[in-house]
């Protein structure tokens, strides 16, 4: 069907646009960039049609070497504005740009489900929800922490985001890659976001309960 | 051959990046050093992204891969771990440094002309011209500091002394990334090895040359 995608697109924006006001004030700005991140979804979804066309449709191509450089450059950018606006705080940036990513695959799988409704099951979703929902929070979330030097340390900040940048891109494109691949190495792809993440959430449990413990110790 | 000297190079840079990351990724310690660190996980994922990329039955000197972008994100932690993190407070600016100022030069002089040569007035493609530029504009912006860093009488700020072997071997690593571009510019699997193998050595060597260095600047 044609305009599906703004189709989807409307039916998903409009109504947590409308449950803003209802929302709690932290958990408004996380909700603000999912929308921002459903919204980046849908503007990148005419790019990277573009680039294919470009590129003459060579897809796995695109798909591993331009989409992860579009993809995560739009998604920095609406954190860039709100690291220069409003705050420079790490964990605000950090969690908003994970939902900015989440937003973004949020809306990418709806709109894959909705377009190849055939071919999805529950192996898919799982799939899709723990490797590709995860890999695009991570990857915005890396450009997000960068960002947080931002007022602090500037002359950091130029260098160490587009460098945080970089890194992003290269891991977006490996899971690209190793996802598409008719190989083993497809499972690589599947678990790469997980190992990524459990790391990082186990190191910031411990971090926080270390936190809590020292100041209990204080007082 | 281009898979091997890869995984060596990925191998080298993971081990610098983990043991990096348990001596450097806690509180209170340098900020510069955790940029070195993060510089080697550039390297490690662009590596990765060049093994998959091969794993996968590609090629990667016909077209453009993410994997260059680790080289470019090395160096810019490198870059900005020197010029932010060090350089504000090394050099005053004093008229009295300016020959420390001049004959850096050197470096980012040596890498243009290289690249005018095996480059610009070579029978290379558009594209190795095009990502030989790039990269010497970074590798020249890096050298710059490494150079300096290397001659700099650093009496008051101290710890820049103790970290020469340090910007030796960062300068080694420059020089020898672009070697390696001149090599995979022209098909040389061989030379592409023997760059990589230098690659490998230095980047193993690089963590433990700032543990060292900042050990004794403690002491």
């Amino acid at each position: 069907m044609e305009n599906m995608i703004y189709i989807l697109y409307i039916c998903m924006f409009v109504p947590l646009l409308l449950s803003l006001p209802l929302i709690h004030k932290t958990s408004r700005r996380i909700m603000v960039f999912l929308l921002i991140g459903i919204s980046a979804a849908l503007f990148i979804s005419e790019i990277n049609g573009l680039m294919l066309r470009l590129l003459g449709y060579n897809t796995p191509y695109v798909t591993t070497t331009v989409t992860p450089v579009t993809e995560e450059i739009i998604k920095a950018i609406p954190v860039l504005i709100y690291a220069f606006v409003v705050s420079d705080d790490p964990k605000k940036l950090v969690a908003s740009s994970f939902a900015v990513g989440i937003g973004f695959a949020l809306f990418e799988n709806t709109y894959i489900l909705v377009t190849s409704v055939d071919a999805v099951s529950i192996e898919w979703a799982i799939i899709r929800g723990f490797s590709t929902a995860l890999m695009h929070g991570i990857c915005t979330a890396t450009v997000g922490y960068g960002m947080s030097f931002v007022k602090k340390h500037k002359k950091l900040f130029y260098c160490g985001t587009f460098a945080l940048l970089m890194i992003s891109i290269i891991y977006h494109g490996i899971f690209n890659m190793l996802v598409q691949s008719d190989s083993w190495l497809k499972y690589l792809g599947f678990v790469l976001p997980l190992t990524t993440y459990i790391p990082v959430v186990y190191e910031l449990i411990k971090s926080v309960k270390n936190k809590k413990q020292e100041t209990n110790a204080e007082s | 051959m281009y898979l091997i000297a890869n995984i060596i190079v990925c191998v080298c840079a993971l081990a610098g990046c983990n043991y990096g990351g348990i001596k450097f990724f806690r509180p209170k310690q340098a900020l510069y050093a955790q940029m070195i660190t993060l510089s080697l996980g550039c390297i490690a994922f662009g590596r990765m992204f060049n093994i998959v990329r091969l794993l996968t039955d590609g090629n990667l000197t016909d077209h453009f891969q993410l994997g260059f972008l680790g080289m470019i994100g090395s160096l810019m932690f490198f870059f900005s771990a020197n010029f932010s993190a060090v350089d504000t407070h090394l050099d005053n600016g004093a008229k009295e440094f300016s020959k420390y100022r001049l004959i850096p030069l050197a470096a980012p002089g040596l890498f243009a002309v290289l690249y005018i040569v095996l480059f610009l007035l070579s029978d290379v493609s558009a594209l190795w011209k095009i990502q030989g530029g790039v990269l010497t504009l970074f590798a020249m912006a890096s050298s710059y500091y490494h150079l300096k860093h290397l001659i700099f009488p650093d009496a008051a700020f101290g710890i820049v002394k103790f970290l020469k072997p340090y910007n030796l071997l960062a300068l080694i690593y420059t020089a020898s990334i672009f070697a390696e571009c001149v090599a995979m510019s022209r098909s040389n699997e061989v030379l592409t090895l023997v760059c990589c193998c230098i690659t490998g050595l230095v980047t193993a060597a690089i963590i433990p040359t700032v543990v060292r260095g900042i050990a004794k600047w403690k002491t």
